[in-house]
């Protein structure tokens, strides 16, 4: 019994990732096309995007805030916001938009979730390793100092932000009044999301409400594993961890119920 | 086979209901071809589409023991804004089947040509017919679900359509929704008539097609 049981779980997981690859290449070929640098654009926007706003603060605040320099800061906290920002506006409506692949069964609709998601880490990542590593050749950034916890926080900042396309996806589905709302939170919540500034520099009152939000969690850690001593950092990994789990059993729950009443042309 | 147990399917819409299938019970034997009768809106491609497990009942079950295609119609099943030729090899990536033997049936079958390198969204309903047809054929199934779409294309595809879902696939359970009378009677061995939300089974195809007539 056991036995087939564990065949049935591999069988399973053969057929997710076979529908996963065959999902990411039809996206990236939709989205990208074949033209020029073809998937590569998933890196660029985000590229630019860091790039961009951290020479503005560059020269309207000058080369260093609390000893580090500005450019390093902002782009280490525009890129894993990208990443949250994309990928929760691309949750919106997804599943009504790729509705004609339902019509292959062992496609599902947490697939599109996953898969747009997994493209935008992907391209976030990239874009992160490709701008860090031009930082720390022109001496703008030291190496990483620690490199565990710096994966770590951005694991945990992208499981923070899928766990919040999991709702947001059925959601958006459920009520159409949702999507009027999506960009202006996502744009409230840039305060909250540790971009700005090391929870060590603000107040003690600001501090203790601030470590509620995941994000500024995370982002501490990430920034904590690049520049080590140069930095203090407050975090607790059970924050972003226990809120993820919490609303990814949410979110599931949702997808569920969505879907039994998801009409496919 | 596949079960239909006791399904009922409701669309709601604000605060507006539509029951457009309540309780119905089929049961679909390998090898068995099956009609589905009924006006325009009955719930044929409703039933289709429940027993593909492309939308879910609002109550009832359905038992799927045989591999069952996906409902060959006009729309759905592939991408508008990708080529002929990346919809065969999607196809080919998630049935794990090898992609140069479907693009060779795909070539032969469809007759698309260069058509097949541009995006099907270019195609016309013929030729997204032929293409639609020609994918499902690509990958064998024990059981067909088929939603009109047998009478669009010329005369010529139409023979070739035939041709490789009856006179080939004589072995095949096949699910048919259609208005076309003179078809159900030459092809199936059962007929369902969907009216008013209820389903009638008439193992007669003669009877059925006559209750149908008169609806």
């Amino acid at each position: 019994m056991a036995r087939s049981h564990l065949r049935k779980l591999r069988e399973g997981w053969a057929v997710q990732l076979r529908v996963t690859h065959a999902l990411m290449i039809r996206e990236l070929t939709t989205r990208f096309g074949r033209e020029n640098i073809g998937f590569l654009w998933i890196m660029v926007e985000p590229l630019l995007f860091a790039g961009l706003v951290a020479l503005l603060w560059r020269l309207t605040k000058g080369p260093e805030e609390h000893g580090v320099s500005i450019i390093a800061f902002v782009v280490t906290g525009y890129i894993p916001i990208t990443l949250f920002r994309h990928g929760v506006a691309r949750s919106v409506a997804v599943f009504t938009v790729n509705s004609s692949l339902l019509y292959h069964r062992q496609v599902k609709i947490l697939d599109f979730i996953i898969v747009r998601f997994v493209i935008e880490i992907i391209g976030g990542m990239m874009a992160y390793a490709f701008i860090a590593t031009i930082l720390i050749i022109v001496g703008e950034m030291p190496l990483p100092d620690n490199m565990g916890l710096l994966i770590a926080g951005w694991f945990l900042y992208a499981f923070f932000s899928f766990s919040l396309c999991l709702i947001i996806a059925p959601l958006s589905e459920m009520s159409e009044i949702l999507e009027k709302f999506v960009p202006v939170t996502t744009y409230v919540m840039i305060p909250f999301s540790g971009l700005f500034y090391m929870v060590s520099w603000l107040t003690p009152k600001a501090r203790e409400f601030i470590l509620f939000s995941p994000f500024v969690n995370a982002m501490e850690m990430m920034r904590k594993g690049v520049w080590g001593d140069q930095l203090t950092a407050y975090y607790s990994i059970w924050n972003p961890l226990g809120f993820s789990v919490v609303l990814t059993a949410i979110g599931l729950g949702l997808c569920r119920h969505v879907r039994r009443k998801l009409a496919v042309e | 086979m596949i079960v239909c147990n006791n399904i009922s399917k409701e669309y709601k819409h604000g605060s507006a209901r539509k029951r457009v299938l309540s309780n119905v019970n089929l049961t679909v034997n390998p090898g068995e071809r099956v009609a589905l009768l009924g006006r325009n809106g009955a719930g044929k491609s409703t039933l289709i589409k429940l027993i593909a497990g492309v939308e879910m009942p609002t109550s009832g079950k359905v038992t799927r023991k045989m591999s069952v295609s996906w409902p060959l119609g006009l729309g759905g099943g592939f991408q508008g804004s990708l080529t002929g030729y990346d919809n065969a090899r999607f196809i080919a990536r998630i049935y794990q089947r090898d992609y140069s033997q479907i693009k060779d049936f795909v070539e032969d079958f469809s007759e698309l040509g260069r058509q097949l390198r541009m995006p099907v969204k270019t195609y016309s309903s013929g030729m997204r017919a032929r293409l639609a047809f020609a994918l499902s054929l690509a990958i064998e199934f024990d059981c067909y679900l088929i939603d009109e779409v047998i009478l669009v294309g010329d005369q010529d595809f139409q023979r070739k359509c035939r041709h490789e879902l009856f006179e080939k696939r004589t072995d095949r359970a096949m699910v048919l929704a259609s208005h076309s009378t003179e078809l159900v009677r030459e092809l199936c061995d059962r007929a369902v008539i969907i009216h008013k939300s209820e389903a009638q089974i008439y193992s007669d195809i003669e009877q059925a097609v006559d209750i149908y007539s008169q609806l």
